[in-house]
């Protein structure tokens, strides 16, 4: 979290000692009251109310580091979230959101049938670039893109019917995934925010552990 | 010597043994309810979060709760954790199984859809022979539905359908429908397809469970103890007497192995679990059918639409929006024969958005065509009953364990060729539907999600009148173990293409009340 804004949290923090004090005043106890057993302090043994420290998420301070995927890969990976969810009318991109270095971590942490998807759907996009431009798809412009992208683009009524095609499979996949990292990060949430624009993931209800084992 | 005999331990907590202890408790008699997992508390255990604020931004953990298609990052912890309790299946026959352990289970996140079944489904056999006919008939049970649809508030609109039987519903003042709602109306009547509305429990703060509408009156009667985290491993019998006398349960968190006592046994624990308890039990199957009929009902085929009218943005006020319901107009006679037997209900929404997935594009084109759709679709959806098969089956898995050492069930279900047609049907009769109202098809597909994604999964402990071919009686209760009882899903003979609950809690609440006057006579 940023200095300032953890001081102004601080700021606005109810004043806890203070309002203890009044407490006590407006009730005198009748005798000292005996001091904590040993253990009993810190938060664990509080009575009043305790100050909310402001937390953030790593986002917001700190870069994913991408490597799961190879060097090329990854730069396949760059390069198919520019095009595919670009920033378009005031929305972010992928790339503004850093979806390609989250799927990097979704991906590698993924079964390993999704992970060989990706890398071979990566590697398959790279060999068919260099077969046809001579070049890396990383290194190739949109119109030779567009060439490689749009035989492989299918419509999928049914989200549990894939194409059986496993590089038609992959260009959905990456596409609805790219879209989904970009919608829920922070930088899209925030941009909602800013504008009164849908577009953010939004806020949901969360059910936390509910008295795990 | 055991601590305390209760007269009803009820192993469940949703709305069968919720409707269970309501009824029998003020009748005077002691119930003791386990449920194997804990309470929910509402204020402390949801939080609102941003999806960005998950650790996987939203996506959920990969791997986790692989049969759950309903689980998302948001709820994930509230479904029952399928490394804890695995169940087993073949590959090639993939079985959803949803569950929820939490006190009132899946009362607390049911869809609230509130139907009666009808003679169509209670005279299956006598309809189209595809299963058998239940013990009972809607003349025996809609008093009970009646009562039911009181407590749930239940509102619908009236029809005088036989097909759709009419209830005790909340008067409803409906709104005017919208255009293309009157199209579908319109051009359905031309079919011979009667549209209607929804009928749904509106409960009470937003709550139809067992814990907000059964249970508090439960407690309130003095008569109820109720004791979570209590794992139930196996149905205890007298040697002497052949009676039910109690049940071995496992602490969740300890482990630790504890027994009650009680003078009657009802199971509540949903359909598959009260089975698998049975089955661990060793019980309750001189039929040799305990397990057998599984079935659920067909969910995810689809059609989806986009008026050309209302594109752009050009929607006129009252054109799209709102909703109809059509019950099962499929099969209503012997006479009418289709490629199927037995019918689908369709739920059509007006007002939608497309999605990314109905068009083969990206990037700024994509998000041109998004624009330019959003608002214009009606979709058309349904629930097809699934026909009943002995063969359709569990059995327990000795092989498999759960955390607490008990024996997990494996799924041995496939869907047949009626299930497919019928699918193909819905899917061609709603592309025609809304082509004839001149409305350009987005999507349309005959797929459907594999058994037990409804988790309206029934069957398994049928009931009938022969103890040679059912688990039950018409009275929910065991033909072979008097003092136990089965009063979740487990019963059903056929499931109709109706959400469960409504007939799960009529058959509850019916069974409870002839247990408490076989206690009074003392006849149980």
């Amino acid at each position: 979290m940023k200095r300032r804004r953890f001081l102004q949290a601080l700021s606005t923090a109810p004043a806890v000692p203070a309002l203890v004090q009044q407490a006590g005043a407006q009730q005198a106890p009748a005798t000292v009251p005996a001091p904590a057993a040993p253990g009993r302090g810190g938060r664990g043994g509080a009575t009043g109310q305790v100050p909310h420290i402001p937390v953030g998420t790593p986002d917001d301070s700190a870069d994913t580091v991408a490597k799961f995927f190879t060097t090329g890969q990854f730069a396949t990976l760059k390069k198919l979230a520019g095009i595919l969810v670009p920033p378009v009318k005031g929305n972010v991109g992928a790339l503004d959101t850093d979806a390609p270095e989250f799927l990097d971590f979704l991906i590698g942490a993924s079964p390993a049938e999704t992970q060989t998807l990706y890398r071979n759907g990566l590697d398959g996009l790279n060999a068919s670039a260099r077969r046809k431009f001579a070049k890396a798809f990383s290194e190739i412009d949109a119109k030779q893109a567009d060439e490689i992208l749009k035989p492989l683009l299918v419509q999928v009524p049914w989200v549990y019917d894939l194409p059986k095609d496993p590089m038609k499979h992959f260009v959905y996949q990456v596409h609805s995934d790219l879209r989904t990292a970009t919608r829920n990060s922070p930088e899209a949430n925030k941009a909602a925010a800013n504008t009164g624009r849908r577009g953010g993931g939004g806020a949901g209800l969360f059910w936390n552990p509910i008295d795990p084992v | 010597m055991p601590k305390k005999e209760y007269d009803v331990l009820i192993v469940g907590s949703g709305h069968s043994g919720g409707m269970a202890a309501n009824i029998l408790t003020k009748k005077g008699i002691s119930c003791l309810m386990l449920n194997a997992g804990p309470e929910a508390d509402y204020q402390r255990d949801r939080t609102t979060k941003a999806a960005h604020e998950l650790p996987y931004r939203g996506f959920n953990k990969p791997g986790r709760l692989p049969h759950v298609y309903q689980a998302n990052e948001f709820n994930a912890n509230q479904w029952v954790d399928e490394k804890e309790n695995p169940y087993t299946h073949d590959p090639a026959k993939p079985y959803n199984w949803v569950r929820v352990r939490l006190l009132g289970g899946r009362s607390l996140f049911w869809a609230r859809q509130s139907f009666r079944l009808s003679d169509l489904e209670f005279k299956a056999a006598e309809i189209d022979g595809g299963g058998d006919s239940w013990p009972i008939s809607l003349d025996d049970l809609a008093p009970f539905y009646s009562r039911v649809e009181e407590i749930f508030h239940v509102t619908g609109r009236k029809e005088g359908w036989p097909q759709f039987p009419d209830g005790n519903f909340i008067e409803q003042n409906y709104p005017p429908d919208s255009r293309t709602i009157q199209k579908v109306t319109e051009l359905c009547k031309t079919r011979g397809i009667g549209v209607s509305k929804m009928r749904s429990s509106q409960g009470e703060g937003g709550l139809a469970s067992s814990i907000n509408l059964l249970l508090p009156a439960a407690v309130d009667t003095g008569k109820l103890e109720v004791v979570s985290n209590a794992i139930v491993r196996e149905i205890t019998v007298d040697k002497k007497t052949g009676k039910a006398n109690g049940a071995f349960f496992i602490d969740r968190h300890s482990k630790r192995e504890m027994h009650v006592g009680a003078k009657v046994v009802i199971l509540a624990a949903g359909t598959l679990e009260s089975t698998r308890l049975l089955l661990n039990s060793g019980i309750a199957n001189s039929s040799g059918v305990l397990g057998h009929y599984l079935h659920d009902q067909i969910y995810g085929v689809s059609v989806v639409a986009s008026v050309p009218e209302a594109r752009d943005g050009k929607a006129k006020p009252g054109m799209m929006g709102g909703s109809a319901f059509i019950p099962r107009f499929r099969n209503l006679s012997k006479a009418k024969k289709s490629s199927f037997i037995k019918g689908y209900c369709a739920i059509i929404g007006s007002g939608g958005s497309a999605s990314p997935n109905h068009f083969a594009a990206y990037g700024e084109e994509l998000q041109a065509k998004l624009d330019s759709y959003q608002g214009s679709c009606v979709s058309g959806s349904i629930y097809g009953e699934r026909t009943v098969k002995f063969e359709n089956h569990v059995r327990v898995n000795k092989e498999v364990k759960d955390a607490w050492g008990i024996p997990v069930l494996h799924i041995d279900v496939k869907d047949t060729p009626n299930e497919f047609a019928m699918a193909k049907d819905a899917a061609d009769t709603f592309e025609e539907l809304f082509k004839d109202a001149g409305w350009e098809i987005l999507s349309k597909t005959d797929k459907f999600y594999p058994p037990g994604y409804s988790i309206h999964e029934v069957g398994t402990a049928r009931m009938g009148n022969n103890p040679k071919t059912s688990v039950l009686n018409k009275w929910c209760q065991s033909h072979d173990i008097k003092n136990l009882f089965v009063v979740d899903g487990s019963s059903f003979v056929t499931c109709g293409w109706q959400n469960p609950t409504m007939t799960i809690l009529a058959l509850s609440m019916r069974a409870s009340e002839y247990l408490a006057e076989e206690l009074r006579k003392g006849n149980v």
